[in-house]
């Protein structure tokens, strides 16, 4: 019989990627009336997308209609996140995954034509992930304070997946905070960066736990800390940055949030709808297998506290983008 | 003992079968469509994966992923519009053929070139997956670096004709690519304050503008309506033809394999760099871009040799080297399985199943590959002043889906003018594209390779792989030299000899 359901199930499969190329589904009576549109900001294969794909998979059983993943990567997240706050038309059934480049980009670009806190609706913040620091496996550092020590002798470059990148900009906050030399040396998204950090390229990155933690775990990068308040309960002998206790490090908490964000005129009576459809997909267990796989937490903020967080987080990375220099007049 | 009785057991369902099938069909159909490309598809068909067992939900991706890849060339062969970006080069000359009443000739040899491609890929894949990887890793940007530096010069090759002109079309591309966000420093280059031009110019649009429009224009500007006799779409290829462009299939495969290994280079470049290799090499370079039917095996065997050696990183060290393959990794990380070494350890019948699936993936292709050419190459046969409308409805909605974008529309209607422009004045496209492509790559490795060597040069020759990319920079570059004095000393001596006569 599961058999037969795969087998029914590649079947429709062909056709509905044919329909959905083509043909928006039929006008029912309440929100959604159409086929949802879920922007990511970024590359496939990062960690966005993948959340995205998923989260849009379970999405469209509660929401019975398509939901369809749109990458449209650039200059951090601002080039999708603009063209979601400059709206027109479709835009009640468009959202888009935001993470820390929309408060981020903010930050660098402060000529952007938006407002990274006014110009949305915060609906769902679905997961925070702590990103990780990681040198290669045949580095001669073994904790975080041999690396600093190191550091402000000889210059270290850093990987990160593109410039306002949540990578990019706690490689920029560490050396801020501990007052090191550090380069910062750009690739296009996690993929193509991690090569150069596994083959000794780079010495160090910052990087989210789901791209570097099966490397961790087969050896191939050592863990120094993690970025998030709390260890995290899938590298629990890794301390957390604040632990360190010298270099100003007590001052250093990030983790990657990603949450689901909307234009601000966005339908109100939407909002109540995907809310609720989130909490359920929040729930099922596919989603909590999901989490698990990326060693992250589920979020728990929604609607007008996920919008204080915004604006918490955009006043922060305001002063690092400004000591850091890298602010774009 | 074991070991084959599960991978027998796993490969053996019937959904596996159905799966690639189903996958290889909707990948030859989404690639010919011009703006629907193999990637939108295997990301729209992610989410019916959840559901299905591992092995038939991979081996789903990559039937749309090896589709996909052919798919492309039928569109440029038969209406010059590139069904997706890798095709771009198998219109130099598959259209020409077209054209020329030799539509079905073209197809067969790109089907054929792509699956010996494909099968050639597979087996880099299955036997050296760890060797090349290892490889792949030390790749870095320095390595990289020199990879493109040798790459130009095999280019020169593409610039037939006037080098003044093929000159102006490089640097014209590069200029072109600059248009964009830098990367090291996120400020806007060439925008102009334009919103749409932060995301650089698409691509799509510019190939479909840059081939498809001009054809249009110069069949509308004659005032002379042409001969309406709809031409036949001719035979098919003969194994005397095939064995003949075997040598450069065999290399295009084995280029596609090395840059498909490689994370972050693409079916594109390769299929370019493959194309100018068989140029260089053949016996006859003035036939190639005038409808050479090796010039279309060599260029397909370039962007199908890419398909099976882009899962080589991805399988044994979990680095995605494309857009397709980081999708296929998201598959993967929602069937609980991280590809990467330990995968290799605790998963081995899966990948030895995923194996067989992938060359059984091979052969359906050869299947509905041919099956497609049938009714596809009937479009040769349509009059042009009804054909030609609809390849401009296309043209516009191609542009237009990429990105649900208007702007997209326009710029590739501005492409088609330049290209029309190209064509009137003699000035080759190929190096324009080139220069498209290889610009940013060689931009984006030069910085990053100074920022890792923190502007030390040493960094340029710090290795093996550096000394022989820098050798077989100079020795191409000292080759096309020695070959253009030589080329100069003979048209002297003939013209004194022709002075001496008179």
């Amino acid at each position: 019989m599961n058999k037969l359901l795969n087998v029914l199930g590649i079947a429709t499969c062909g056709g509905a990627i044919a329909l959905s190329l083509s043909v928006s589904s039929a006008q029912a009576q309440e929100w959604p009336t159409d086929d949802v549109r879920l922007v990511v900001p970024y590359a496939p294969g990062g960690t966005t997308d993948v959340l995205s794909r998923s989260v849009a998979d379970l999405l469209q059983d509660e929401l019975d209609t398509n939901v369809v993943v749109e990458n449209r990567p650039g200059a951090g997240s601002t080039v999708a996140t603009g063209r979601l706050a400059r709206g027109g038309r479709g835009n009640d059934h468009t959202i888009l995954m935001a993470s820390p480049g929309h408060t981020i980009g903010a930050a660098i670009y402060p000529n952007l034509a938006y407002d990274p806190v006014e110009d949305f609706v915060f609906i769902q913040n679905m997961i925070d992930i702590p990103n990780v620091m990681v040198v290669p496996a045949d580095s001669p550092y073994d904790n975080v304070s041999e690396f600093v020590e190191a550091a402000k002798e000889e210059n270290m470059t850093f990987s990160h997946s593109g410039v306002g990148s949540s990578i990019h900009m706690s490689g920029e906050l560490f050396k801020t905070l501990t007052e090191t030399n550090m380069t910062a040396v750009p690739f296009s998204g996690s993929g193509a960066a991690l090569p150069a950090l596994l083959g000794g390229d780079v010495d160090v990155s910052f990087e989210n736990m789901p791209t570097v933690y099966s490397h961790i775990q087969s050896g191939d990068l050592k863990a120094l800390a993690v970025t998030s308040a709390e260890r995290s309960e899938y590298l629990p002998d890794v301390p957390t940055l604040n632990e360190i206790g010298e270099y100003n490090l007590d001052q250093f908490t990030t983790t990657a949030w990603f949450g689901l964000i909307a234009n601000e005129t966005f339908p109100e009576e939407a909002v109540v709808v995907m809310q609720e459809a989130l909490q359920e997909v929040m729930e099922r267990e596919e989603f909590t297998d999901f989490v698990d796989q990326l060693g992250a937490q589920k979020g728990t903020l929604a609607g007008d506290e996920f919008k204080a967080f915004i604006a918490d987080e955009v006043a922060r990375w305001d002063e690092v983008a400004a000591e850091a220099g890298i602010r774009q007049e | 003992m074991e070991t084959i009785t599960e991978v027998l057991q796993l490969f053996l369902a019937p959904e596996n079968f159905l799966a690639i099938a189903v996958g290889v069909i909707v990948g030859v159909t989404v690639g010919s469509i011009p703006g629907l490309t193999a990637t939108m598809a295997v990301a729209l068909a992610l989410p019916f994966t959840f559901s299905m067992e591992p092995v038939a939900a991979i081996l789903l991706l990559i039937g749309i992923y090896k589709g996909g890849m052919y798919g492309g060339s039928i569109t440029a062969i038969l209406i010059r519009t590139p069904g997706s970006p890798a095709s771009a080069c198998t219109l130099l000359d598959g259209y020409p053929m077209a054209q020329q009443g030799e539509a079905k000739k073209a197809l067969k040899m790109a089907l054929y070139s792509s699956v010996i491609a494909d099968f050639i890929s597979n087996i880099a894949l299955i036997f050296f997956a760890a060797y090349l990887a290892k490889i792949a890793l030390n790749f870095g940007a320095p390595e990289f670096f020199w990879l493109i530096c040798f790459s130009l010069t095999i280019i020169i090759s593409l610039a037939s004709g006037s080098m003044i002109k093929g000159l102006i079309a490089a640097l014209l591309g590069i200029l072109l690519s600059l248009v964009g966000l830098d990367s090291v420093f996120g400020s806007q280059r060439l925008t102009f304050g334009n919103y749409n031009l932060m995301d650089s110019i698409s691509f799509i649009p510019l190939l479909i503008g840059l081939f498809a429009i001009p054809e249009i224009i110069e069949f509308y500007r004659k005032k002379v309506v042409p001969h309406l006799r709809a031409k036949a779409s001719g035979a098919g290829i003969s194994f005397s033809e095939l064995k003949g462009s075997l040598t450069s299939i065999i290399r295009g495969s084995l280029i596609g394999v090395m840059i498909g290994a490689i994370p972050g280079t693409g079916a594109t470049a390769a299929a370019f760099i493959s194309y100018s290799d068989a140029k260089r090499r053949s016996p006859h370079p003035e036939r190639f871009g005038k409808g050479e039917v090796e010039g279309v095996a060599a260029s397909e065997a370039g962007n199908n040799g890419v398909a099976g050696a882009t899962l080589i990183p991805l399988l044994s060290l979990g680095i995605p080297g494309d857009v397709i393959t980081a999708i296929i990794l998201g598959a993967f990380m929602v069937h609980g399985l991280t590809p990467g070494p330990i995968m290799f350890q605790e998963n081995l019948p899966l990948i030895y199943a995923l194996f067989l699936g992938i060359m059984m993936s091979s052969v359906i292709l050869l299947f509905v590959g041919n099956a497609a050419i049938r009714y596809f190459s009937l479009i040769a046969e349509i009059p042009k002043s009804i054909l030609f409308p609809i390849v401009l409805m296309f043209c516009v909605y191609g542009a237009y889906a990429v990105n649900n974008n208007t702007f997209d529309v326009w710029l590739m209607l501005a492409f088609g003018v330049m290209g029309y422009v190209f064509n009137r004045t003699g000035i080759p496209t190929a190096p324009f594209l080139i220069g498209f492509i290889l610009g940013p790559m060689f931009e984006d490795n030069l910085r990053r390779s100074l920022l890792i060597g923190s502007n030390d040069l040493s960094v340029f020759v710090r290795g093996p792989i550096t000394w022989f990319f820098i050798a077989l920079t100079v020795g191409s570059i000292s080759l096309a030299l020695y070959r253009f004095i030589s080329s100069r000393n003979k048209a002297k001596q003939s013209a004194n000899e022709t002075k001496a006569g008179v």
